[in-house]
């Protein structure tokens, strides 16, 4: 029959997969990221499983409830590492606790679905417009006046405050952009206010949720470990962030390379890492990610980059780095690397300098066995600020694309004080 | 003159799409979709300049109105005062003087249409609408379009110059302003500010 | 008689326009896929099947609305745009009297079918009533009004050794050279033209993935792989009027001549694909810059070119 012959055909397909990330889900979406048979979409409609993975807290139940009622049939919900939601914790619910295991459980669900073996997830939230309007109102259209009042449930688009731009002031349109949105930092939800496509106010009603440090930076301040370690980790989380923003830029060959490359961080040797880099940093140029898809963005300076610290203060000329004055490191040749410009690229830049002085670090402390010698002060990959406040105010005045490229380039979320699970 | 079955069917259903579309420009409640009706009749007016042999003019209706449609219908979501054009509105306002206006209008164009005396010549067998065009284009009026071509591409380097970020006195997003007079003193060359300060009091009627 | 020069006019135009477009699409899907598979992530399917079973899947998922969309454009919109490129593809010349649509004016049409997918684009977007779906739509229209200049300028060098706007004409005038070599600044204008037309690659600002997809953001099932074949159907119609205006149409020694267009076309679709595979994807308003401070003075200057080697 037809739909039977429909149906075998697609399931040859690629399993389409929407990750709704709670606290620590990251890990799920790179091992989900590496796997071929696996397609994460950005957005529910373009996708059949819901993948919540992570805690997520009560306060942002709601909007998983409006993501889950958003995946068109035939749609499932898998949940790893995370407690389901309560309408949905029945029998049947598909509970993942193992890492290895979730690629397979993914596809297998992808098959059931397809295949009919198991039905749609039921819908959550009744399906009525929230603000009823047809018929109402002068005309029919729901509000006074010939404007239409308030349809939809919309704010009616008075411009708040005069437009950013010299000119005439483009109508606002004001959205909020909810804590599952895949293209920025998990957990963060904003406010955000467009007049023609310039963000005119960007503000933020969810903090991104607290990102863990390695286990090995927790250790590290209170007893000595050794340098090679420490700056796999770091190289590992530069690369992360070089996986997010390559995926941004539409380079999703140069993105996976990144995460192959984060995952042998742990255990290649420092030659062929080294190597593979060297590679990695050529292609990013040919391929023009710097030419053509960074923009300048929010340019950072003076007391802001200094409260943010880490890349974004050293991209912007702040000297500011805790591991020069560790006497382990000062007797490997650290200094540290700046540049001076502050802004999106200069950022990235920086990120590019540190991975590759970090991997001359791990091959000399390899050599010698180094290990860190003061506990008080060290350097964390992300910094030592959290990024919401910066957001709001350097974000107004950006276009869309380049606030996204600069939330990309920030670590926005704040540092949890508990190591990673 | 003797028109074969097939054109006369393709003329009356034409005419009759853009008739109703232009009537739905008037009844629909969106400003976009508003502009899009209007698009639709203009291509079936194009449509019908190519089953009058204007090659040129009519393919060239499609081209223009398709672009000019569209930036209308971008103003709309622009400035209308109506979140993208997504809000339902009310489209029409003083509807008896309009529809008077609207009769008489059709009346006067219809008697036009049917009173007047067309010309009755064929047209020639080997005609080539787009040669003929040029050799006018080039020939006689070319002071015309020439003058109205060069204009046209002032006017559009004008606005893309008067779009620029970059103002004579700064950037654009800071509100570049000139600098005054006296060191430190009132941007200069700016009228008094009126009493009835912080008004973009947009009292539109949707239109 | 009649019932023959009926079959002729009304019948096989359409089914040849539609069967070109049928295998266009497919193999433009394979020749995309193998570019995916040289330059991003590999893939676990073969390259054969992989279309099908995306598409399959597509027909087998729902078809969601949104709150209150406008219903009609939102469903129509991808019929026509796959329209549109139909009439593209109808202009393409497949030998000397072998043309689905002999216009005097194909190249002016051709023009009007690119101003009329802005417009259809638009509506793609802006029917969904979603916010990145508008916002997709209205960024597509500023780079939209860019390419359209460039597209015409060079198509119009490409017609003064002509003298004519009949693409069968422009072919006719490439038989001693080809107008690639004659205006070399011509194709490489008119494909970053194309990948524009179908925002695919460096020029994709309407589907973007910093807008979650951008027009297609609430587009789910049937209709989204209705817009998957529209564009991959006027990325065939433009290669097809790349080949005819550039590469010399059905020009060519020992092949028939509809077999040199189908391989001059799956030329220009496999530099597409690579070129949309390469690069990043360019920053709007840096793409806007590019338009019309590089693009669009070359286009002048392939113009000019153009008429100084017409009037030698």
């Amino acid at each position: 029959m037809a739909v039977s012959w429909l149906s075998r055909l697609a399931v040859r397909g690629p399993a389409t997969v929407f990750p709704a990330l709670g606290m620590h889900g990251e890990d799920a979406l790179y091992r989900l990221a590496r796997d071929p048979g696996i397609a994460l979409v950005d957005t529910p409609r373009h996708a059949a499983i819901l993948l919540v993975a992570g805690g997520v807290p009560p306060h942002l139940q709601d909007a998983l409830r409006r993501v889950h009622d958003q995946l068109p049939a035939p749609c499932a919900t898998l949940w790893y590492q995370s407690e389901p939601l309560l309408e949905l914790n029945q029998p049947g619910a598909v509970i993942i606790d193992d890492p290895a295991a979730l690629p397979g459980a993914v596809k297998k669900t992808w098959r059931r679905l397809i295949t009919r073996e198991q039905d749609t997830a039921p819908r959550l939230l009744p399906d009525t417009p929230p603000n009823p309007w047809q018929g109402l109102g002068d005309d029919g259209h729901g509000g006074e006046g010939m404007m239409g009042g308030v349809p939809y449930g919309r704010p009616m688009a008075m411009p708040p405050t005069p437009d950013l731009r010299d000119g005439l002031a483009l109508d606002v349109l004001t959205f909020r952009l909810g804590p599952f949105f895949p293209l920025w930092p998990a957990g963060l939800a904003a406010e955000v206010a467009l007049q023609g496509d310039i963000v005119q106010q960007f503000a933020v009603v969810s903090p991104a949720f607290p990102q863990a440090v390695p286990q090995i930076f927790v250790e590290a301040q209170s007893r000595p470990v050794a340098i090679a370690e420490l700056e796999r980790k770091r190289v590992q989380h530069h690369l992360y962030a070089f996986f997010h923003a390559l995926g941004l830029a539409h380079l999703p060959g140069l993105a996976r390379r990144a995460l192959a490359l984060a995952e042998q961080c742990d255990s290649r040797p420092v030659q062929a890492l080294d190597k593979a880099f060297t590679a990695f940093e050529r292609a990013l140029v040919r391929r023009g990610f710097f030419a053509l898809y960074l923009p300048r963005g929010a340019t950072l300076e003076g007391e802001d980059a200094r409260a943010l610290g880490g890349v974004a203060a050293r991209a912007a000329g702040v000297e500011d780095d805790a591991r020069h004055a560790d006497d382990g490191y000062r007797r490997l040749g650290f200094s540290p690397v700046t540049q001076q410009a502050g802004d999106v690229p200069a950022r990235w830049r920086q990120r590019l300098a540190e991975i590759q002085q970090s991997l001359r670090l791990i091959g000399r402390a390899e050599q010698g066995d180094a290990v860190t010698a003061a506990t008080d002060s060290i350097e964390l990959p992300q910094g030592t600020g959290s990024a919401h406040e910066l957001l709001e105010n350097q974000l107004p005045g950006l276009e869309w694309s380049e606030a996204l490229a600069t939330v990309a380039s920030l670590d926005v979320a704040e540092v949890s004080p508990w190591p990673h699970p | 003159m003797n028109t074969s079955i097939g054109v006369d069917v393709a003329f009356w259903l034409l005419a009759v799409f853009a008739v109703y579309t232009g009537w739905r420009v008037f009844r629909t409640d969106s400003m976009v979709r508003a502009s899009f009706f209007l698009l639709l009749s203009f291509i079936a007016v194009g449509a019908i300049m190519l089953l009058l042999s204007a090659v040129y003019l009519g393919v060239a209706m499609f081209f223009m109105m398709g672009v000019e449609m569209m930036v209308m219908a971008l103003f709309m979501v622009m400035f209308m005062m109506n979140p993208a054009g997504l809000n339902p509105m009310m489209m029409v306002h003083q509807h008896k003087l309009s529809i008077g206006a609207g009769v008489a209008g059709f009346a006067i164009l219809a008697a036009m249409a049917l009173l007047a005396g067309f010309p009755q010549q064929a047209l020639p067998a080997d005609l080539e609408p787009v040669a003929s065009l040029g050799h006018e284009l080039m020939g006689d009026s070319m002071l015309i379009f020439e003058s109205a071509g060069v204009v046209l591409l002032a006017t559009m380097i004008g606005v893309v110059v008067l779009s620029s970020p970059r103002g004579r006195f700064g950037s654009a997003q800071h509100g570049s302003m000139p600098p005054g007079l006296e060191p430190g003193g009132d941007p200069a060359g700016m009228p008094e500010k009126s009493e009835e300060a912080g008004g973009h009091h947009h009292h539109h009627h949707g239109h | 008689m009649a019932a023959s020069v009926m079959l002729e006019q009304l019948f096989w135009p359409p089914v040849l326009v539609f069967a070109v477009l049928g295998g266009g699409v497919y193999l433009w899907a394979v020749l995309d896929g193998l570019a995916a598979r040289l330059l991003g992530p590999p893939q676990a399917q073969s390259v054969w099947l992989s279309p099908l079973s995306r598409g399959a899947w597509l027909l087998v998922q729902q078809a969601n609305t949104t709150e209150a969309p406008d219903l009609w454009g939102w469903r129509l919109a991808p019929a026509l745009y796959l329209a549109l490129a139909a009439v593209g593809l109808a202009l393409v010349p497949w030998s000397r009297d072998w043309v689905a649509t002999d216009l005097a004016t194909s190249l002016v049409l051709w023009g009007s079918v690119e101003a009329l997918a802005t417009v259809v684009i638009f509506l793609h977007g802006w029917s969904a009533n979603s916010h990145f779906a508008l916002m997709g739509a209205y960024r597509y229209v500023a780079l939209g009004l860019s390419y359209l200049l460039i597209s015409m300028f060079v198509l119009i060098g490409a017609a003064l050794p002509a003298e004519s706007l009949a693409l069968t004409q422009i072919v006719t005038s490439q038989e001693d050279v080809w107008n690639i070599v004659r205006q070399p600044l011509g194709l490489p204008l008119f494909l970053l033209v194309g990948l524009a037309l179908t925002f695919r690659g460096p020029f994709n600002l309407a589907d973007t993935r910093d807008m979650a997809g951008g027009t297609g953001v609430a587009v789910s099932g049937p209709p989204r792989l209705v817009w998957a074949l529209a564009r991959s159907a006027m990325l065939v119609a433009f290669s097809g009027i790349a080949a005819t205006v550039f590469l010399g149409g059905w020009l060519g020694p020992w092949l028939p001549g509809p077999l040199w267009v189908v391989l001059k076309m799956l030329a220009v679709l496999a530099v597409l694909a690579g070129l949309g595979r390469w690069f990043a994807v360019v920053s709007p308003s840096r793409c806007l810059s590019l338009m019309w401070l590089v693009l669009l003075p070359l286009s002048f200057v392939d113009l000019v070119w153009a008429g100084v080697v017409a009037l030698l």
